[in-house]
């Protein structure tokens, strides 16, 4: 877990009342199961606090010297009860589950299926961390709190609510001395509440920093190994997880003090209890059963209490948590439609100019034609702006000035639906989806059966090397599977394109991480794809600007030269020098 | 080499002395806890019945001094037993980072490692609370057993075998709630794993417009771990009512049998009372013990992980030669040869700089393994300043050698600290490996400039930034034998020819510098370049000489 920086907050937080109301709302989807789960529970409590009355009757049968016959009413009584309490529980549990985990489940997707939908172009700017951080731990931490935390909280808290409940029942003064041990338990959590936060979050952010230093250390081994820094990451780690561990001696110890402030409250209550009952019985008001009872109550309460006070962090986080999943999921559905672009192939760029950070512009004033079936390649240094054109071009990023066209179409007047459904774009960054070949293929066409997958593969090269797995299209990749080549993570990103079968492609350095033997494969895949399609292609081998229909130089935000390859070469300009330099020619 | 019995029980042994201390502390907590019950019963009979204000008093004070030992025991008890267990797991965790970054024969994924490191790490180490709690549970369920038998022989048989019984009917379903709940865990894991993988993916998913697609998947993902949550919710629904009804049923067996020797007279009220709440309290202890057996297991598992992954074999680079002193540190490959390499002949000197063209990955990847080490040759040898790689000594290769892999990354820190992770570059030497490198666009295309945040692996970076960091941090370590491997894939060619000029002037150090690439930029620099086909040197000459061959020419300008 990373400290992540508050400016990348890019999504939104629900307030508590409004992840109550989207709760609410979607409890009501399902009113039975919910009716069920709360009667459950309320019986559950009911049969809990048969048995200590019996016990009391049967202490107060004794007492008056009866024989074993009258032991039958309260014997029956805990039988009837434990059947009953059997059955409720098991009800609560299932009913409670089934109430709260489809709501969780539409949660999660609901907030994936906004995260994935995100304007592109916010999130080209602010990155994925945060994204990351609700998909991830927030969801994580609500489901483990449904598993434990909520179905805990619930029983006791029943629990304890029918015990006093049961303790009054008695006699009120016997439940009036239980009530004089609230203070003693409110004590104990106003102790711990203010300390549990900060130790915790501490302890927290410290394993994530010895997460991250151990998982940069494994996932760099060779990096580390070629440099000989082999001390310094594991003196990080040694460093890391000491913090980590002094920490977690830490938050033990502050749960040690509070665990003894509970049982203070508890050596409290059962006195004032007992010495409730043992005046009571004197003044002769209640039943040495009755006192028995009460002691035995309040004895069967310090397991649901110590349950409520030791889930309370958890349910506290879980809520925190649950504003952040509501927040995203609040978010305004998408509707759009892909429509269908009937007019020739044009790409379009007007008068383009943008700035990724107000004051900085990184374009200006491009103008950029690329006709149907044409094959563009851009040309220049790093930070001459050819990301960022190529972001526009594929309408990942709204200019700050000017305009795009797709077709004769203003792209910020067609859905992002149309404009993705038109425009594919393969960038330098390699993400290779955990899962099968085919599930990493399929993304672009659900509907594709393996031949045209196939088809596919062999259109970017990579058939034969998958065939060749054992398990072919079924080979397990990405993280914990089979290792790819960055050559062919990256054909696969190709053949994903050729399964669309969009009329524009844009290619940004799409064939740039490879090693250099690598990168001759892809880059034939990449000009089968860009085959018979608009294509505009960032290019960092001139080979690719050499077999383009038309190169673009650009320089500082600005096209400077364009034309033919062979124009350019004859012009003598920019191009030709780097030519020069490059074919050494 | 240790066994992995002695990797279970070396915490224990290690350990000894907190053990010492907090195993007892921890057994009185537990006796205390059954005493609890007791006293309830001994007030309720010498006081509340009778009336009487001074044993009642007394054995209020029993009470609260029952509740101090009892507090302070499981207090610093625990505290003895955690300690131990910390001190165990992050000395394991080190140990198995530290065989993480050798190099073996069989590399392990860093998802294996790291969950070796941490939760086997803390499987073997949580043995010693499972010590402390065995022993607890065991002389409390005597202590019990003693109790009951002095009151009541009878009743004594019957709970002493009672609980046990109820304890194992609840746990005759345990197996299956525990086979469902990894089943759950495994499905929310996923959900959760995949979820983390299409955000990484987001923008090829974006490229693509496979937002849908995506999302549906994820669904489909979803909707499985909450169906396995829904069943799992319902087995421990099941298992939570079975205990209900079993300890329900068995306690009305128990007050109905006390009750009856009680109206007898055989028992006092107090002595009923007492039965009643150690019968309620014996089901802790003995289903403590239960799950102990399950979490024994599961260490011994850890165990033998963890000991087959620190006994696996790693790659030895150290020998006992030394480098002799006033020899140039020239390379030389003499008739290398393995699978994909064949009597593989190169030279590269002090103040040279040779490329070699591979018209394949693999002999591309060989070369680089004879180098760093990861490939004995299958013949011939591979020698620096005439000594062979493999009898050198560590120290002497690791101060002569560089062999930069080609998906090397910068760590953790910031633009400075890659280049220089130890601080110890003066400004102009900064300065002039930053040139080389065409380093200064990274410096400056953000803001902070050699002050700017880089994530772990450089994935904040783009890839041609990480290569320029990667190269500056390779001169600036400035070895005499300086290896790169395509050090520039992802580099623009405005750039490479800037790198090209700046590898050149860096020659005039006397590092012997070896390229593996097919860059012609780079190519060009180089004084002369030995063209690899099919495993074998075809020809040595300058990259002007050979692209007079067609072959040559379509290998590096395709």
């Amino acid at each position: 877990m990373r400290a992540h920086d508050p400016q990348r907050e890019l999504l939104p937080i629900a307030s508590g009342r409004d992840t109550a109301r989207l709760l609410v709302r979607r409890f009501r989807r399902r009113p039975a199961v919910a009716a069920l789960a709360i009667t459950a529970f309320l019986l559950t409590g009911a049969a809990g606090i048969v048995a200590p009355r019996a016990l009391g009757a049967i202490v107060d049968r004794v007492q008056a010297g009866g024989d074993s016959g009258d032991l039958t009413v309260p014997v029956l009584a805990i039988v009837v009860a434990a059947a009953v309490g059997a059955v409720a529980a098991a009800a609560a549990v299932a009913a409670l589950a089934q109430a709260t985990i489809p709501v969780l489940a539409d949660l999660r997707e609901d907030v994936l299926d906004r995260s994935l939908h995100l304007d592109s172009g916010q999130l080209e700017k602010a990155g994925t961390g945060d994204v990351m951080a609700r998909v991830g731990d927030d969801v994580r931490t609500v489901t483990d709190s449904l598993d434990e935390a909520v179905p805990l909280l619930l029983t006791s808290l029943t629990a304890i609510v029918f015990t006093a409940g049961g303790l009054f029942a008695l006699d009120w003064r016997l439940g009036l001395a239980g009530a004089l041990a609230v203070p003693g338990y409110v004590t104990a959590l106003r102790w711990y509440l203010p300390r549990s936060g900060p130790v915790y979050r501490a302890e927290r952010v410290a394993q994530g920093e010895r997460a991250e230093a151990l998982m940069s250390t494994l996932e760099h081994a060779p990096t580390i190994r070629a440099f000989a820094r082999e001390a310094p990451a594991l003196g990080e780690i040694d460093r890391t997880s000491v913090n980590a561990r002094e920490l977690a001696l830490r938050t033990f110890w502050v749960l040690m003090r509070y665990g003894a402030r509970m049982n203070r409250a508890e050596a409290i209550g059962v006195v004032i209890v007992l010495t409730a009952g043992f005046v009571l019985v004197r003044e002769d008001v209640v039943t040495v059963g009755a006192a028995t009872a009460a002691a035995l109550y309040f004895h069967r309460l310090f397991n649901p209490i110590g349950g409520v006070l030791f889930v309370f962090d958890d349910v506290q986080s879980a809520g925190a948590s649950l504003t952040r999943l509501a927040g995203v999921a609040l978010l305004p559905e998408h509707d759009d439609r892909a429509e269908a672009l009937g007019a020739p192939a044009r790409l379009e760029l007007r008068g383009v100019g943008h700035e990724w950070e107000p004051g900085t512009p990184v374009l200006h004033g491009v103008d950029l034609v690329v006709e149907p079936g044409e094959r563009v390649a851009v040309v220049g240094a790093s930070g001459a702006g050819k990301s960022t054109v190529a972001a526009i071009a594929a309408g990942l990023a709204s200019p700050t000035s000017g305009r795009t066209f797709l077709s004769g179409r203003a792209v910020d007047e067609l859905g992002s639906a149309t404009v993705r459904r038109h425009v594919a774009v393969v960038s330098q960054e390699v993400h290779v989806f955990t899962g099968s070949l085919r599930e990493n293929l399929s993304l672009a066409a659900p509907q594709a059966d393996d031949e045209a997958l196939l088809a596919a593969l062999e259109v970017v090269g990579a058939r034969r090397w998958v065939t060749s797995l054992p398990e072919g299209l079924d080979t397990r990749v990405g993280s914990f599977g089979h290792a790819l080549t960055s050559a062919q993570a990256q054909q696969l990103a190709l053949a994903r394109v050729v399964l669309l079968d969009p009329p524009y492609v844009v290619l940004d350095e799409a064939t740039a991480e490879a090693g250099s033997s690598g990168a001759r494969d892809l880059e034939v895949a990449a000009s089968q794809i860009v085959r018979g399609r608009t294509a505009l292609v960032v290019a960092h081998r001139l080979t690719q600007a050499q077999s383009a229909d038309r190169v673009v130089v650009m320089d500082h935000g600005r096209i400077v030269e364009q034309g033919t390859h062979d124009e350019l070469v004859a012009t003598g300009g920019r191009y030709a020098t780097l030519w020069h330099a490059w074919s050494g020619t | 080499m240790r066994t992995s019995r002695q990797i279970l029980f070396g915490p224990l042994t290690r350990n000894a002395g907190l053990i010492a201390c907090g195993t007892p502390l921890i057994v009185l907590w537990q006796l205390c806890e059954a005493l609890v019950p007791v006293m309830i019963g001994v007030t309720i009979d010498v006081g509340v019945e009778t009336g009487d204000l001074g044993p009642f008093l007394l054995s209020c004070l029993a009470i609260a001094v029952i509740f101090t030992f009892l507090s302070y025991g499981y207090r610093f008890g625990a505290t003895f037993m955690n300690r131990a267990v910390q001190l165990e797991s992050h000395r394991i965790r080190l140990e198995v980072a530290g065989q993480a970054v050798l190099p073996a024969d069989d590399p392990k994924l860093a998802g294996e490692w790291l969950s070796l490191a941490t939760a086997d790490a803390d499987k073997v180490s949580l043995l010693v609370r499972q010590f402390g709690f065995t022993v607890a549970s065991v002389v409390t369920v005597g202590a019990t057993a003693v109790y009951l038998a002095r009151t009541d022989v009878t009743l004594a048989l019957v709970i002493l075998f009672g609980v046990p019984i109820t304890v194992g009917i609840t746990q005759l379903v345990s197996p299956v709630v525990a086979r469902r709940t990894e089943r759950e865990q495994a499905a929310i894991a996923r959900v959760a794993g995949l979820g983390g993988d299409l955000v990484a993916g987001l923008r090829p998913i974006k490229g693509i417009g496979a937002e849908d697609a995506a999302s549906g998947r994820y669904r489909a993902s979803s909707r499985a771990a909450r169906a396995s949550s829904i069943v799992t919710a319902r087995s421990w629904g099941y298992m939570t009512g079975l205990t209900t009804v079993v300890s329900g049923l068995f306690l009305a067996v128990v007050a109905w049998l006390a009750g009856s020797k009680a109206m007898e007279g055989d028992l006092t009220l107090g002595e009923l009372v007492a039965i009643v709440g150690l019968t309620q309290f014996l089901a802790e202890p003995i289903a403590l013990l239960g799950a102990l057996t399950a979490q024994f297991a599961a260490s011994t598992a850890s165990a033998r992980r963890l000991h087959t992954a620190l006994a696996s074999p790693v790659l030895i680079l150290d020998g006992p030669d030394r480098l002799p002193a006033g020899v140039p540190r020239e390379l030389r490959l003499r008739r290398a040869t393995t699978s994909s390499l064949t009597e593989v002949d190169l030279t590269c000197g002090p103040g040279q700089l040779v490329a070699v063209v591979c018209d394949r990955p693999a002999s591309a990847d060989s070369l680089i393994g004879l180098l760093d080490g990861s490939v004995r040759p299958d013949g011939g040898a591979v020698t620096i300043a005439g000594v062979d790689l493999r009898s050198l000594a560590a120290a002497d290769r690791r101060a002569t050698l560089l062999v930069v892999p080609h998906e090397a990354s910068p760590p953790e820190g910031t633009i400075r600290t890659a280049i220089d992770p130890d601080g110890t570059l003066d400004p102009a030497t900064l300065d002039e490996v930053l040139t080389a490198s065409a380093g200064h666009d990274v410096v400056a295309a953000h803001p902070d400039g050699l002050d700017h945040a880089v994530r772990s692996g450089g994935s904040s970076l783009s890839g041609g930034q990480r290569q320029r960091l990667t190269l500056a941090r390779s001169l600036a370590v400035a070895p005499p034998v300086l290896v790169l491997r395509d050090p520039t894939t992802a580099i623009d060619a405005v750039t490479e020819q800037q790198i090209a000029t700046g590898l050149q002037s860096r020659l005039g150090r006397d590092t012997a510098t070896l390229v593996v690439t097919t860059s012609p930029t780079l190519l060009a620099a180089a004084d002369h370049v030995v063209w690899i086909r099919e495993g074998r040197v075809v020809r040595v000459a300058p990259h002007h000489v050979l692209q007079e061959d067609p072959r040559y020419r379509e290998e590096v300008l395709r």
